[in-house]
């Protein structure tokens, strides 16, 4: 489990994340999203130590990173936005490295490499150099070594970056598996990844959260579209418009074949009341749908503000 | 999962001579360090057998640590920096640093890793010299013992510029700048040490002795350690060890 309790990182007079808390627990992913910025690379950099806190505490699977750093980054795999390896040495050579470093006994480590290099499709690469690998192979080359050891915590910073897209079906999946034991925390930029391999997102902006949640809870008629066809006169339309909702908050489109298409804002609330006078004056309807909103809406709302 | 300190310290030790020793750093040093030695060593060698007849002062093997340790000096301020530059200015420079803060493993730890490797490599590049005494033990001038103290002198200085170098590396942001700061610090060590044959007689003159990296190497020559200077050594190795691990850790907060 991975606790952020309070956390504050400041730079200066620069505040990089002011007051975060977060839990993520064993058996999901969530997904950290946030504009460039917003304080994603320090979050990730104070969950594993490699930057401290200004104030606020960290707990890895209950261990205080403050007071116990080497045993609390024992549960950590975390695999470092544009994945920094070793040129020089091969694939094998730095899993076997990663595996020694974690505190894999020697009887172990050939196995663990070879099942993360399986895991993380880069069974290929491991006896290449890094310096000849494409990309790809890099990036799940880092994935793997953040798999090793099977840690309980897993920090993945943008891990489908370079990859094809068959590739990155592949990693998505991973995610996916490796949700259902471990914390995952995924930072990315890829909404489409985090609608593909998380439960929950945290939203970053201007280094607080800005919006958190479980995706299908921030993605609800609440803050969502709706569309509604109806075959009326226009003025009767807008007269049960005028009676139901809120001015400006229905767009009417006239169709040409007697048609009119509204397009409303405000949930689902909203829709049930302008189809209630709707159907009081008599008007017939023809389609109703209600829209949940696009994480990238979500996503815009929430950082738009500034929060 | 008990994880010994010493563990992490070999897993950094041992990655560090991989990417030594797979890259050509430590294959130029050791071919050009040996032709210098090489070069070195033949010159002495003709020398002392042109005065064989009338007897030459020292033996070659003591002229070559001793005598010549002007040379044995130089040749250590560009091997020393070469060997630890990149130790934590490659690891920052190339993001690398990251993994190693993040593993579970000391700021102490890690360093020490990366000293035993660019020790283990000045152990090894020094090794192909143990041959000069073996060419010349037929002659009767090698004198085992002397000859070990001879190389112990050479790891005594070798692993204080080291230490001192390891240090300059975290302190820097490039390799270029590690070399160039580690060359200047240790050619004024060097310089320090002159002061015995240029000062008055005084604590001034004493002190520049007692510092003098040539006075050690001749004094180690001739089978002799002055165990101050042991400890001298040992203190700075120590001192500039933990500073480095204290400049690691700092950018955890930086």
């Amino acid at each position: 489990m991975i606790e952020a309790l309070h956390l504050t990182r400041t730079f200066g007079s620069v505040v990089a994340v002011s007051d975060l808390s977060f839990c993520v627990r064993p058996g999901e992913a969530v997904g950290l999203l946030g504009p460039n910025g917003a304080g994603k690379t320090t979050t990730f950099r104070l969950l594993t130590g490699s930057l401290g806190p200004s104030s606020g505490d960290i707990r890895i699977m209950g261990r205080p990173l403050a007071e116990h750093p080497i045993e609390a980054r024992r549960h950590i795999g975390y695999m470092p936005e544009n994945a920094p390896l070793y040129p020089e040495l091969t694939g094998a050579e730095y899993l076997s490295f990663r595996a020694e470093l974690a505190g894999l006994p020697r009887a172990e480590r050939k196995r663990a490499v070879r099942e993360a290099a399986e895991q993380a499709h880069a069974s290929s690469a491991l006896g290449i150099a890094i310096a000849h690998l494409s990309k790809g192979f890099r990036q799940r080359i880092a994935l793997a070594a953040a798999l090793l050891g099977q840690p309980a915590v897993l920090l993945l910073d943008e891990p489908t970056a370079g990859l094809d897209p068959n590739q990155v079906e592949q990693v998505r999946e991973l995610v996916r598996n490796l949700a259902k034991e471990r914390a995952v925390l995924l930072s990315t930029h890829v909404l489409s990844e985090v609608e593909a391999t998380c439960e929950r997102v945290i939203v970053l902006s201007r280094g607080k959260i800005a919006l958190e949640g479980r995706l299908d809870d921030l993605r609800n008629p609440a803050v969502a579209d709706y569309r509604l066809s109806v075959r009326a006169p226009r003025a009767e339309v807008e007269a049960a418009v005028a009676l139901a909702v809120e001015a400006g908050h229905v767009e009417l489109e006239e169709q040409g074949d007697g048609r009119i298409q509204l397009t409303g804002h405000g949930g689902a609330e909203a829709m049930n009341r302008l189809l209630k006078a709707l159907v009081e004056r008599g008007i017939a309807i023809e389609a109703a749908a209600p829209r949940r909103a696009a994480l990238s809406e979500v996503f815009q709302a929430a950082t738009r503000s500034g929060a | 999962m008990r994880f010994p300190f010493w563990r992490g310290s070999l897993a950094i030790c041992r990655r560090e001579l991989l990417s030594l020793w797979v890259t050509p750093l430590a294959w130029v040093l050791l071919t050009a360090f040996l032709l210098i030695q090489g070069g070195v060593f033949y010159s002495i060698v003709l020398h002392s057998s042109s005065l064989d007849q009338g007897g030459a002062p020292v033996g070659p093997l003591q002229a070559y640590f001793g005598q010549q340790s002007v040379l044995l000096s130089m040749t250590l301020l560009f091997l020393c920096p070469a060997l630890t530059m990149r130790t934590f200015a490659e690891e920052r420079r190339s993001g690398t640093i990251e993994i190693l803060l993040t593993a579970p493993l000391g700021s102490g730890a890690l360093v020490l890793g990366k000293y035993l490797a660019v020790l283990a490599t000045y152990v090894a590049i020094w090794l192909p010299t143990v041959l000069y005494a073996v060419l010349l033990r037929d002659t009767g001038v090698v004198q085992p013992r002397v000859l070990a103290v001879s190389y112990a002198g050479i790891a005594l200085v070798g692993s204080s510029y080291l230490a001192l170098g390891t240090l300059l590396s975290a302190l820097a942001r490039s390799q270029l700048v590690a070399l160039l700061t580690s060359v200047f610090l240790q050619f004024g060590l060097f310089v320090l040490g002159v002061g015995e044959y240029v000062l008055e007689e005084g604590l001034l003159r004493d002190t520049s002795a007692y510092l003098s990296l040539t006075t050690l190497l001749e004094e180690t020559s001739r089978g002799l350690l002055d165990s101050r200077r042991i400890v001298l050594h040992l203190s700075v190795q120590a001192w500039a060890l933990y500073v480095t691990s204290r400049v690691v850790e700092s950018w955890r907060g930086s």
